[in-house]
């Protein structure tokens, strides 16, 4: 049996080292190209949410390049995304594809199944050495994230063009080879030092903009233009809502963005005071939070017709006439542009320094 | 005398200005890009010389529209930037109090809201045509009327014909479905105008405070009809500025002036520019699996620009 | 006081309880007018862009309504069923509506979870009862009027009246066509008449008899989707996978009409469960999707629908023969 699964972000990074533990034979899809949003495009139903399309599109690729197996997570809604791996399973078969499909559906609703479906993933290991792999494999996970935290940060201090992102590969070259808890530990301390490597001018005040949305065209810069490295390179100060961590973890305490599900669900709660799925909530919540830190402006990644994101814009008006946060909301899909994307983007910086302006010289 | 050149290029319109000291503007050309930027920029440069009075010289030059940076490239500018913010620079320059900026151009249109001066709120459509002068154009050419007398015939209007739809494509098979019902060419063509601005409302402005005074620019600005469907929409008078058609190159034009106040000689190539053989290509990048597109301008053995990469790699200004 | 019910959404699956629930409580219900155009522009105006058709449907009731009331009741509706939830953009609808910059008169918002349990669902009601009422036992009577005013309501579509007729209490006598055609998708927008622009009465002059989900045994939707591999979370599609894997299977209609609108996201999905079972059955019931948004025109539907009943009469008179 050889697995493939879809991309995000660094998800492919964390997935080899993971199922290297478990000795489980497998194949990473190409990466997200033009290519593979097409096939997506093509196989998906018109109005399927973008990140269905594309994980369409790398299944095809995986299956293409000689994987028999696939392996997606489930969910019990009310978001699309617990039902992508049904849709992803009937879509594929219907195009000819035969492969196993292997859903991990939440261990809170049928903890046996799961640990079936563990068994399957990794034959040759006992339940408890899948559970070791995952605990150690975790902490990997959490330093790459850690790791991409730090470049979104600084990147704007860079003293020369393009230093922070050579140095983030380096670092995750550095994390790729650690293997124990101890060197994944070493590694981690190692990889965040080598970000400083880059040379770095503390002297300027950045704007600082947040990120939030839809957590797949958070993660994966294919989707969404890079756009980090992009505002970062323009010397802008980024955070952003949600880590591949974070959005794996099943714990409520949010290991690398550093908010707790609820602390952001009370954030939320005099805009959108119940949860509606997907990010929909923690959108809305991120928005106020960064509201209340002083950042310049926030943008929205808004897949098209992604329901719980519809929902956070509908209420983003409000948030913007209490709180005077500017929010640029860019919706993607196959058909988005980057040339409009950056067109906006610019303007949307522009518009954030004479905010700053205008707010100095009515202070000064 | 020192002027200052502004250029704006867009998919459909090539706009050049050259402003004085005092920001009047001196000369302007307004013309179809044709889908050669390069060309439409040099024989703008050629035509603009021609107009403009001797011993004027250029102090600064800016560039903006999608080809902004190839533009740049070109002229030299000393400033590069979104039609966006050109745009609301050159209005709030002309109407300084202007609260609300409606622009609809040949291939996009947009709205930007302005709070004493400063840009606060924007939005832009890119992806779809309804809203934006193209439309009409094809439209103007289904019924047979040129363009240019669109505005006329709508404001002969007695009883506007309702057209649905802010898809082009149901916008227009509403329209040929009203002009076999009967309707009068004006009834229809005013009827397009306003399905066009409760588009632009609905769609671009939604959601956004537009307040007076609103100015209404780019070429669309010159159909009287689609004026007077936005007064009568929005139940207030709309600014349409002398230079409506240019104001993204004013913008730009205007923040060259800017600039070069702080740099000590302006970047600006003269207009013997128009005259230099500038090659572009394009090659895909093999560098990651991104493939990225890679458009290259050269004259001669000399690579002036490169951009188009996700990664920055590529870049060179 | 007055309670504005806004025509749309859920009001298509609960109206007689609620509306015999307030007037229980001595509440006069005022109902919005059915959808016109006005309706739609209020709405598509209000809403964001990216909002699919019925929501934005709902919008424009909303403000229609909002000058001519002491409050509205728009609920928050999670989970009508232990196992699933109804749709996202009813669990963000009223912040959504909060969130409009127009001054509204009180929103009356109750949370209805089953999910979490009958207790929880209960102290939801009396929730809402404590708006006219301190008296507990009156809202308990209240509601369970409310009920039984539900279940015949819904024994009537059981029985084979259709959903509009059911609501207004007024019944006409079906067709006597031979041909039968299912209509299935979400009931705010097949009985929608504005916006599906009156499909189930184009049909019937046809003379065909019209079939819908709501027909279709809730014992009868259940045992399919059990048998599903994964379960369907979301309630109101189960009905519509239900019916229509239910006609498939039985082929007790000729053809299927399936009704989507626009951006709705779990019907973008089900899309794909329908065409894979007919698939899998051979196509032997052919079904056409009709997508509804803002823009469709009506010369387009009716072309679609005569030519699909065409297909149906010609293929059924040539098994005939």
């Amino acid at each position: 049996m050889k697995l493939t699964f879809p991309h995000m972000g660094t998800l492919d990074m964390v997935l080899s080292d993971l199922f290297s533990r478990l000795e489980t034979d497998f194949i990473i899809p190409p990466k997200t190209s033009v290519k593979t949003v097409n096939l997506g495009t093509k196989h998906a139903p018109e109005f399927a949410c973008f990140p269905l399309k594309v994980t369409i599109g790398n299944l095809i690729e995986g299956l293409e390049a000689g994987a028999d197996a696939v392996v997606m997570v489930g969910g019990i809604g009310p978001c699309r995304f617990g039902f992508y791996a049904e849709v992803q399973n009937k879509i594929l078969r219907d195009a000819g594809y035969d492969f196993e499909m292997i859903v991990l559906e939440p261990p809170t609703t049928d903890i046996k199944d799961f640990m079936k479906k563990c068994k399957k993933i990794a034959p040759k290991k006992t339940l408890w050495q899948i559970f070791q792999a995952v605990r150690v494999g975790w902490k990997k996970a959490v330093a790459i994230d850690e790791v991409e935290k730090k470049v979104l940060k600084t990147r704007c201090f860079e003293k020369n063009f393009g230093d922070t992102t050579a140095m983030h590969k380096k670092a995750l070259a550095v994390l790729g080879k650690a293997i124990t808890p101890r060197e994944i530990q070493m590694a981690r301390d190692k990889a965040l030092s080598v970000i400083d490597g880059a040379k770095k001018d503390f002297e300027n005040n950045p704007l600082k903009i947040g990120i939030v949305g839809e957590f797949y065209v958070l993660l994966e810069p294919c989707i969404n233009f890079d756009i980090e490295r992009y505002l970062g390179q323009k010397g802008i100060y980024l955070e952003r809502s949600v880590y591949l961590t974070d959005w794996i973890s099943f714990s409520k305490k949010n290991p690398v963005m550093g908010l707790s599900n609820d602390e952001v669900a009370k954030a939320a709660k005099p805009y959108l005071s119940h949860f509606v799925g997907g990010e929909g909530q923690a959108t809305v919540g991120h928005v106020v939070k960064f509201a209340e830190e002083g950042f310049d402006g926030v943008i929205q990644l808004l897949p098209f017709t992604c329901m719980p994101e519809i929902i956070a814009k509908s209420v983003l008006p409000k948030i913007h006439r209490e709180l005077d946060i500017p929010v640029l909301t860019l919706v993607i899909d196959e058909q988005t542009g980057r040339a409009g994307i950056i067109t906006r983007l610019e303007a949307f910086i522009d518009l954030l320094w004479s905010k700053r302006k205008k707010k100095l010289s009515i202070v000064g | 005398m020192i002027g200052y050149l502004g250029v704006d290029v867009g998919s459909v319109s090539t706009n050049l200005v050259v402003i004085d000291e005092k920001t009047n503007v001196v000369a302007y050309i307004y013309r179809r890009t044709m889908g050669e930027p390069i060309r439409a920029v040099q024989e703008g440069l050629r035509e603009l010389k021609e107009l403009l009075p001797l011993g004027i010289e250029i102090g600064g030059a800016g560039t903006t529209g999608s080809a902004r940076y190839l533009s740049g490239v070109i002229v030299g500018a000393d400033v590069v930037k979104n039609e966006i913010t050109a745009h609301a620079v050159a209005a709030s320059h002309i109407v300084p109090d202007v609260r609300t900026v409606l622009e609809i151009g040949g291939q996009d249109s947009k709205i930007i809201i302005l709070r004493e001066g400063v840009a606060v709120d924007f939005a832009m459509n890119t992806v779809c045509a309804a809203g934006t002068g193209s439309f009409l154009d094809h439209q103007a050419e289904r019924i047979g009327i040129p363009i240019e007398e669109f505005g006329a015939y709508a404001l002969k209007s007695q009883a506007p014909a309702q057209i649905a739809g802010r898809c082009t494509v149901f916008a227009e098979s509403d329209m040929i479905h009203k002009q076999q019902m009967g309707y009068h060419a004006e009834d229809i063509i005013y009827g397009l105008c306003q399905s066009l601005v409760r588009n632009y409302l609905n769609n671009i402005a939604k959601g956004k405070e537009l307040l007076s005074p609103i100015v209404f620019q780019g070429g669309v600005a010159a159909n009287l009809g689609i004026k007077k469907a936005f007064e009568e929409a929005l139940e207030t008078r709309v600014i349409i500025p002398k230079y409506f058609n240019v104001m993204g190159a004013i913008g730009a034009a205007l923040l060259a002036k800017e600039r070069v106040e702080n740099k000590p000689e302006t970047s600006f190539k003269g207009f013997s520019t128009s005259d230099i053989d500038f090659k572009t290509s394009s090659f895909y990048c093999k560098g990651c699996s991104n493939n990225c597109e890679i458009l290259k301008i050269e004259v001669g053995k000399e690579v002036l620009a490169r951009w188009g990469g996700r990664c920055g790699k590529w870049e060179i200004e | 006081m007055k309670v504005g019910v806004p025509r749309a959404l859920l009001y298509y699956k609960y109206f007689p309880l609620w509306e015999t629930f307030f007037s229980e409580l001595g509440a006069e219900v005022v109902l919005s007018s059915p959808t016109n155009k006005r309706i739609l522009n209020l709405g598509t105006e209000a809403a964001e862009n990216e909002v699919c058709l019925p929501v934005k449907i709902f919008y424009g009731h909303v403000i229609s309504l909002k000058d001519k009331v002491d409050a509205l009741f728009i609920p928050r509706i999670v989970s009508v069923e232990g196992g699933a939830y109804t749709c996202p953009k009813f669990l963000g609808l009223p912040d959504m509506i909060r969130a409009l910059d127009v001054d509204l008169p009180q929103i009356i918002s109750p949370t209805f979870n089953l999910k979490l349990g009958l207790r929880e669902f209960y102290r939801s009601v009396y929730e809402l009862g404590g708006f006219f009422t301190k008296n507990l036992f009156k809202i308990v009577m209240a509601f369970q009027k409310g009920l039984n005013k539900l279940d015949s309501f819904e024994n009537l579509l059981h029985d084979g009246h259709l959903l509009n007729e059911a609501l207004a209490g007024r019944f006409f006598p079906a067709p006597k066509g031979r041909l039968r055609i299912g209509v299935v998708g979400h009931p705010y927008n097949i009985f929608d008449q504005y916006i599906s622009m009156n499909l189930i009465e184009r049909l019937q002059k046809k003379g065909i008899k019209v079939l819908t989900a709501e027909m279709v045994e809730e014992e009868v939707v259940d045992k399919i989707v059990t048998g599903l591999q994964k379960k369907l979370f979301w309630t109101y599609e189960k009905d519509v996978v239900g019916a229509v894997f239910h006609w498939l299977d039985a082929k007790s209609v000729d053809g299927i009409i399936y009704v989507l609108s626009f951006a709705c996201g779990p019907d973008s999905l089900i899309q794909i469960l329908i065409e894979h079972e007919a698939k899998q059955q051979g196509f032997s019931v052919p079904i056409m999707p009709i997508v509804i948004d803002e823009h469709s025109g009506e010369a387009g539907l009716v072309t679609r629908l005569e030519a699909f009943v065409d297909m149906m009469s010609r293929k059924v008179g040539s098994e005939k023969s």
